[in-house]
């Protein structure tokens, strides 16, 4: 019996490889698509909130450094959502090319595993791309603060930020279908980034309480909190344990939602 | 005695299309497939074949029965069977991202093998199924025929003991189904177990060692072609063809001796008989008395075709239940 169990997990293990390898391959042959994806949003508002406003005098040259930590917490969220999300409504319903992975003798939990990875190797790179953009169009308008102990942090909570990304990824990716991709950004990633403390601190809302109370459910704002608390702690944010607590409970709620989802859609009913 | 590779004993699917109506797309299926045959499933659209296939390659969960593989229940080892069976879908569900090579490599790795042996089995089977020139080519590039052949190989690139292939030949031409059967029954010889469905009469007459006809979610009739045969009750039919047809000549042959059935068809008067040599005397004889002359009559035996349409009642197209 354990050596059937080492070779199912030898198995899964390999068949997790393949399967990541499999979408890395066929995005990395489409690169540009993905740069522009990933790069143009942050960079245009990078470009419109950290260079030119500043610069006109519409806000003030602490600004940018108000926006850089939700830049990034940005970039990795809508990054890896997309990352996980978009392939996996076009795989299950416009070319079916996930039913083969589904057939691999693994379980059908390693399909979603696999799929999340992607989102979240792509997380990542969302935020690399983003980090130059901002140095080179704000550097001048930053202040950071970075000790060694807050790099250890940083590292912890963008992990968990691109983890939190690719859970919400494949619960919407079970939920839209492959007509509604085009609503999903008005619908749903805008609402997402204008209401997750991108460009202003979740404390600063006490003004519109029920705003404040309402943008609670919406991920990207403790992702945003935590990065301020590291990134930036001279300037208001939410207390970093809280922030992360609300990334774990984010990661947990749609994990479940999402793999319970997808293990529906896979095995029918 | 040979064994049996798969057995389902009363599985049964019921699809809710609302909270109150539910449509039972399978209701009690009891099969035994032996090792080594070619088991054909047929039956008119929407008689429950593709939800069958999909309950047998663990694909959906049956509402109740069980299915088991070389004596083992898949429900509970779904991992484990699919390393048993490869399945080839009706529609392409090839990876469009990849290259056809790709396909059976990156198959090869979800089922566990290592890159070496991934790369063995690719070319073993690009070269079976005549894919080698064209290997490094994205499948969105692949003709039909080309891609249905392709969908098998990758199928067997894990080396399953039992292949589902449902339609397999649907759209492809006359010269390309020939092709795709020589590479199907020469996996057969190879010892795999093919099970599969079709549109396609002649094809399980002709290749089928046993074949089971569904309708309305039941197996009405099992068994080897001519055994179904034996399930009209005439499989012989004399065909003729007058000068000058009327509707009146049907009626009259009825009244002849050994006539079991009469079918009118566009001006052919089909006489269905049981006997292989029925006489023919009694009958020339009728027709000499009719007002009109006789231009051909011949004799044949009923096909798979006169079996499906005899059992599954209209045997035409019905509402399609099931996608």
């Amino acid at each position: 019996m354990t050596e059937q169990h080492n070779t199912q997990t030898k198995n899964s293990w390999g068949a997790f490889k393949a399967m990541v390898k499999r979408d890395l391959l066929v995005q990395l042959r489409d690169k540009w698509e993905f740069v522009f994806r990933v790069a143009m949003l942050p960079f245009m508002l990078i470009l419109l909130y950290g260079y030119i406003l500043p610069r006109i005098g519409l806000v003030s040259n602490e600004f940018p450094n108000q926006m850089f930590p939700g830049i990034v917490g940005m970039s990795i969220l809508v990054t890896g959502i997309h990352g996980t999300a978009i392939p996996l409504t076009m795989d299950f319903n416009v070319s079916r090319e996930i039913e083969d992975r589904l057939m691999a003798p693994v379980n059908v939990g390693v399909v979603a595993l696999a799929k999340m990875c992607v989102g979240i190797i792509e997380a990542w790179i969302g935020g690399l791309i983003v980090l130059p953009l901002s140095l080179i169009f704000m550097g001048n308008s930053l202040d950071l603060t970075l000790t060694l102990q807050g790099g250890g942090l940083l590292l912890v909570v963008i992990l968990l930020a691109s983890i939190s990304s690719a859970t919400l990824g494949l619960l919407v990716g079970t939920i839209i279908k492959p007509s509604q991709v085009a609503a999903m950004f008005p619908g749903f990633l805008i609402p997402l980034v204008f209401l997750g403390s991108v460009f202003f601190s979740w404390n600063t809302l006490h003004v519109t309480p029920i705003i404040q109370v309402l943008v609670l459910l919406n991920p990207l704002v403790y992702v945003n909190e935590a990065l301020r608390a590291i990134l930036t702690p001279q300037l208001p944010h939410m207390s970093l344990f809280i922030s992360i607590i609300g990334i774990l409970i984010s990661i947990l709620i749609m994990g479940y939602w999402g793999r319970k989802r997808f293990i529906k859609m896979a095995v029918g009913n | 005695m040979t064994k049996n590779i798969l057995q389902t004993s009363n599985v049964t699917k019921d699809f809710f299309i609302s909270k109150n109506r539910k449509i039972e797309a399978v209701k009690g299926i009891d099969l035994e497939v032996k090792q080594g045959e070619i088991f054909g499933f047929l039956g008119p659209n929407g008689a429950g074949k593709s939800t069958m296939i999909s309950m047998l390659t663990t694909q959906k969960q049956p509402t109740s029965g069980e299915i088991l593989i070389n004596d083992r229940p898949i429900l509970e080892n779904p991992e484990w069977a699919r390393q048993k069976i490869g399945v080839v879908a009706q529609h392409n569900n090839l990876d469009k991202g990849l290259t056809a090579r790709e396909n059976l490599t990156y198959h090869a790795k979800y089922f566990g093998l290592d890159d070496s042996t991934a790369n063995q089995r690719a070319d073993e089977y690009l070269e079976k199924f005549g894919l080698k020139d064209r290997q490094h080519d994205f499948v969105r590039s692949y003709s039909g025929g080309m891609a249905q052949r392709l969908k098998i190989a990758r199928a067997m690139v894990h080396q399953p003991e039992i292949l589902f292939l449902d339609e397999p030949t649907t759209g492809l031409d006359p010269a390309y189904r020939a092709i795709l059967w020589e590479q199907i029954l020469a996996l057969n010889k190879a010892g795999t177990t093919i099970f599969l469905t079709t549109h396609y009469m002649e094809e399980p007459e002709q290749l089928c060692d046993r074949i089971a006809i569904v309708d309305k979610g039941k197996i009405q009739a099992i068994g080897t072609t001519e055994e179904l045969k034996e399930l009209i009750p005439a499989n012989n039919i004399i065909s003729i063809t007058f000068s000058d047809f009327s509707p009146e000549f049907a009626q009259q042959a009825e009244r002849l001796p050994e006539v079991e059935n009469v079918v009118v068809k566009e001006e052919e008067l089909l006489l269905y008989v049981k006997s292989a040599h029925p006489d023919f005397n009694q009958i020339m004889e009728w027709i000499r008395t009719l007002d009109t002359s006789l231009e051909t009559i011949s004799l044949s035996k009923s096909t798979l075709d006169d079996v499906f349409i005899h059992l599954t009642s209209k045997g035409g197209i019905k509402d399609d239940r099931t996608a």
